[in-house]
């Protein structure tokens, strides 16, 4: 079974959200010099995975699950969160989604099926695995998606985890954004399998699990795939593994500094790290973002009208939710303790 | 001799003159020497300057085990909370094999855990974790405050026979000072009493100590005379360097940016109150954190660590020109 | 293998199988502490592989170590004492039947915490490597390890590094009282490395002929700089998980099948056949065997408990500096 096939409102519904991710993101990216100090500690961006976040999260039914990493603001922004509550968290407002006290690693919306990340590499896999055998028990047809970068799969918890999943048929569906980095080491310098020229969703096999590599880049090659896996968890069939591979067009995140230093967001690793300007200047051409838009109005699908004011629109949102973000207040010392116990 | 460099560069400074020294100290971790143009790589080859995948347990299991072979590894780790996710090589392998064998092993080792970095990191990012490995036989844990400390901490971890925690402050991370030249060492287990004063013993560390100075200066100019000391080293701890002080003074404020019951402050405070009651003049005060996960939004953050103001206030309580509190 | 390997080979199953039986009586009367595991019927696999090593090989085993050290040269009196908690023991007293050390015979040591080796022996390939001689790094585990994360944080190191590590998985198919089927769909532990391009193996590890011939020929290839390897040793474990372990989990083998699998008796019969040993050969090398445990017995009974200062004395190792 494959998932239900996208029609012409789906597809530009797709688009809309990769634009609105993109806008957000440069928003962030852009607030470290309209708004210095603005935005503290550690953000990560998701421009350039658009289309594997939204083609994933498309297939997504009331009851699903989602958890993620600390590359985490596209999956709400897919989902339906309010932006301004988004920005407002990684400006630490009383109006942010978690109040002020998560921060941009830390964004959750549970109203959306969003149960939250983990700011330690891979240890929000156990968490999804842990979510799967909940829905599983709960016996209502819930199927979780679990979000995790290339590294994260050298860490205990991924083995631990599809080795559980596996065994027990669990619904879920793990996706593996293969962004070719962790921070700034190649995959091929950390993997095994990479640097044997290997697909890294021959981990699978470990586990009996099965295995499937994709573009990420491709929005509809995405929702295919990650459609059938979560149909094939929601019958009751266990686990896949997919690894989308995918490109994040800026640095692994802001520069890293104590108190006082102005934060900003350097050149990507390809270019600071490895003098690779080829590398990074062949991904730009490859954005998901323009690629599907073009194709989209290739196809008869969306004019180009309709992709401009789509864009404008995803601006004007953004342009509210930084306005809404610097205005809002800072939350009250009580807030600090407020949920130290539930 | 001595030249000036920040404390992260004085730590770098202390492990590439062991490596100089020392054929068997190993780096490894992850994202450093990802390309030959990394220094370390570029001096040591790409044997023993090694970047690792995102294996904490691999990383610091491998560590022990090398050290077992005739190694003295470093393992870089960024954040100590990475730790977390090794616990068990941490706390229940590496410090176990000397006293388990008996005696007939040794491995040295050190673990370069950044810490405290409550400059917007949030709850995973920003803890204070000393108190989580000081009780743990075996595992020494030293904490520089200064960058001669950093370079000189450093170079007698990696030359100590044990496994080391080191942690170090990343709030003081750019923080420039004097360093002396060539070999330079601090003994594990020996505190700092880094401002003399006859009123009131204050003991903090890295960015609470530097709070803590801030205050004493504060209450200097109100007559009360601080003294200030650094324990440098949480494990093995330098407790008679503080009674000495408390004697003299016969007050103590311990400062910490740990969560109250989570603070090493806990045992400096069960040590003095038994070995030290006698001197006391009134209770001890323990200025924490407050008990909650470090929270994102900077005025929050501010509101659960403890700062100049709250370290001068705690002081005045205990010399009674205010009420107490912390 | 030739006649003299096998006797080599019989002499050591028949010492550890003695060692591990009267260790079992001694817990009954808890002359020996603390939870005890047992390695009756594993004995082909510590034999075949350890007998092959050099002292400057180093070698890792976890709860499950008494075989692995006795095989690997630690003093059989010594490791009895260690057991009953004496000075004399290899590690003074203070390791006990899972923490078993001897360094002078390259057995680096053995865990509690299960998988806690398997990245230990990944550093000791790492040093090997190092120092550019021909050693190797040997690990010891069961098929419960391998569902933990460290297993494979190390399998993708050694690989990534091509690293001189022969992982011996000992795959009794139980972990603790839990079943393999319930603790993972992969049946072969050899297959959970498969995506790794490991050479592997699976043996039957009860066939010392097998995991000798096996393992002799990975060992060769990594003292000539290959690695890792991983060889799957299928076994039983006879006894409980440990020592007053009911085992009312699992249906016990019958005695006339068990003389039909005993890696001991099956190498006796083959060794007899060869003609290797002469019709009463074996039941000397056993009874000496014997003997040599009752002494040892003896030895650490008549030996001192450690004195109490040694408690403080190991807390940390003094400083070369
Ligand atoms: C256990 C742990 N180790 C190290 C880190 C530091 N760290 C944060 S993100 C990251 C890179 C992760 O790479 P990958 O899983 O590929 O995700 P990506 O950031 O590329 O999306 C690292 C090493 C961490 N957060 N947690
Ligand atoms: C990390 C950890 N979890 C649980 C235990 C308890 N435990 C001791 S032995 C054992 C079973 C191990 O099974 P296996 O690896 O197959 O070895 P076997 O006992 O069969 O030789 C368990 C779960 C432990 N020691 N360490
Ligand atoms: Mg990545
Ligand atoms: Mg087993």
């Amino acid at each position: 079974m494959t998932p239900s096939p996208l029609d012409n409102d789906r597809l530009v519904w797709m688009y809309t959200q990769m634009v609105r991710i993109r806008e957000f993101e440069e928003r962030v990216k852009r607030t470290f010099e309209e708004h210095p100090g603005v935005i503290r500690g550690h953000t990560h961006l998701a421009d350039g995975v658009e289309a594997s976040i939204v083609g994933s999260v498309a297939n997504m039914q009331p009851g699903d699950y989602v958890l993620t990493t600390y590359r985490c603001h596209g999956y709400p922004i897919a989902l339906g969160t309010d932006t301004k509550a988004i920005m407002a968290e990684i400006y630490g407002r009383a109006t942010g989604i978690c109040k002020g006290l998560g921060g941009s690693m830390h964004l959750c919306d549970p109203s959306r099926g969003f149960l939250g990340t983990s700011g330690i590499v891979g240890q929000g896999i156990p968490h999804a695995t842990g979510a799967a055998y909940a829905a599983q028990i709960r016996g209502e047809g819930q199927v979780v998606l679990c979000f995790f970068g290339d590294g994260a799969s050298k860490q205990g918890a991924f083995h631990e985890s599809l080795n559980i999943a596996a065994l027990w048929k669990l619904p879920i569906v793990y996706v593996m954004e293969n962004n070719g980095y962790n921070v700034e080491t190649q995959t091929h310098q950390e993997d095994a399998n990479a640097a044997a020229g290997e697909d890294l969703s021959v981990k699978a096999k470990a586990y009996s699990m099965p295995g499937v590599t994709i573009d990420g880049g491709d929005p509809v090659a995405v929702y295919e795939t990650v459609g059938a896996a979560m149909e094939r968890a929601r019958r009751g069939e266990g686990p896949t593994l997919i690894e989308s591979k995918v490109y994040r067009l800026s640095a692994h995140g802001n520069l890293i500094a104590p108190p006082g230093v102005p934060l900003h967001y350097p050149e990507h690793e390809a270019i600071a790290v490895f003098g690779d300007r080829e590398q990074y200047e062949a991904a730009l051409k490859g954005d998901p973002v323009p690629q599907f838009r073009g194709r989209l109005v290739n196809d008869g699908v969306m004019t180009n009208e309709q992709a401009e004011e789509i864009l404008k629109a995803a601006r004007d949102e953004m342009q509210e939710a930084v306005t809404f973000g610097v205005e809002s207040p800072f939350p009250e010392n009580d807030e600090a303790l407020a949920y130290v116990y539930a | 001799m001595s030249h000036e460099l920040p404390y992260i560069a004085a730590i770098d400074e202390a492990i590439r003159l062991e490596m100089e020294r020392d054929e068997t100290v190993i780096y490894f971790g992850q994202n450093m020497a990802t390309t030959e143009n990394a220094p370390f790589r570029q001096q040591f080859g790409n044997d023993r300057v090694r970047v690792t995948p995102i294996s904490e347990t691999a990383e610091i299991g491998m560590a022990v085990g090398a050290a077992l072979a005739g190694y003295r590894p470093v393992v870089e780790l960024y954040m100590a909370e990475f730790m977390l996710v090794a616990m068990d090589q941490v706390v229940n392998e590496g410090p176990r094999f000397r006293a388990m064998s008996g005696g007939q092993v040794k491995v040295p080792l050190v673990l370069k855990a950044g810490w405290g970095f409550t400059a917007g990191w949030a709850g995973q990012h920003t803890g204070t974790l000393t108190n989580m490995f000081m009780g743990i036989p075996g595992l020494k844990v030293v904490s520089p405050s200064t960058a001669a400390d950093a370079k000189g901490l450093m170079a007698s971890a990696i030359r100590d026979d044990n496994p080391v925690v080191y942690f170090h402050n990343y709030l003081l991370t750019l923080d420039h000072g004097e360093v002396p030249d060539g070999e330079y060492l601090v003994p594990l287990g020996v505190a700092d009493v880094r401002r003399e004063g006859s009123d009131v013993t204050i003991v903090a560390n890295a960015h609470m100590l530097n709070q803590s100075l801030k205050a004493a200066e504060t209450l200097a100019g109100e007559g009360i005379q601080a003294e200030v000391i650094d324990p440098r080293t949480y494990a093995p701890l330098d407790v008679d360097t503080i009674l000495e002080s408390v004697g003299k003074t016969g007050r103590l404020v311990l400062v910490d940016s740990a969560p109250r019951h989570s603070a090493a402050s806990n045992v400096i405070a069960g040590e003095v109150v038994e070995r030290g009651f006698d001197l006391l003049k009134a209770p001890i005060v323990q200025v924490t954190a407050l008990d909650a996960t470090v929270p994102y939004s900077e005025p929050l953050e501010a509101y659960v660590i403890p700062d100049a103001d709250r370290v001068a206030a705690a002081v005045r309580g205990v010399l009674g020109t205010a009420p107490v509190g912390a | 293998m030739t006649a003299d390997d096998a006797r080599r080979l019989l002499r050591t199953m028949w010492r550890i199988r003695h060692f591990e039986e009267r260790v079992g009586r001694l817990k009954r009367t808890d002359e020996v502490f603390g939870l005890i595991h047992l390695s009756v019927g594993q004995e082909g696999v510590a034999a075949a592989t350890c007998l092959q090593l050099r002292d400057d090989d180093a070698v890792y085993s976890g709860h499950r170590a008494h075989g692995h050290a006795l095989a690997k040269g630690a003093l059989l009196p010594r490791v009895m004492a260690e057991l009953m908690g004496r000075e004399t023991g290899v590690c003074r007293g203070m390791g006990g039947s899972m923490h078993l050390v001897d360094v002078e015979h390259g057995f680096l040591g053995a865990t509690g915490v299960v998988g806690g080796n398997i990245p230990m022996a990944l550093g000791s390939a790492l040093a090997a490597r190092r120092l550019g001689g021909d050693t190797v790094a040997v690990v010891f585990f069961g098929d419960g390890a391998v569902q933990a994360g460290h297993f494979n944080e190390t399998v993708n190191l050694a690989a990534l590094w091509g690293l001189p590590l022969i992982m011996v998985c000992e795959n009794n198919g139980f972990a603790e009282f839990t079943p393999r089927s319930a603790h993972t769909v992969v049946e072969r532990v050899s297959d959970v490395v498969s995506p790794y391009g490991i050479v592997r193996e699976t043996v039957d590890g009860n066939d010392v002929l097998a995991v000798w011939e096996r393992f002799g020929a990975f060992l060769a290839r990594a003292r000539a700089g290959e690695g890792p390897f991983l060889l799957e040793c299928l076994t039983v474990r006879l006894r409980g998980h440990y020592e007053g372990d009911p085992a009312a989990y699992r249906e016990a083998i019958a005695d006339e099948e068990w003389q039909k699998m005993d890696p001991i008796l099956r190498l006796q019969r083959h060794a007899l056949a060869q003609g290797w040993v002469d019709e009463d050969e074996p039941a000397a090398i056993e009874a000496e065997a014997a003997e040599e445990v009752e002494a040892a017995v003896a030895f650490g009974r008549e030996s001192a408990f450690p004195p109490p200062e040694l408690v403080a004395e190991l807390v940390y190792a003094g400083s070369d500096a």
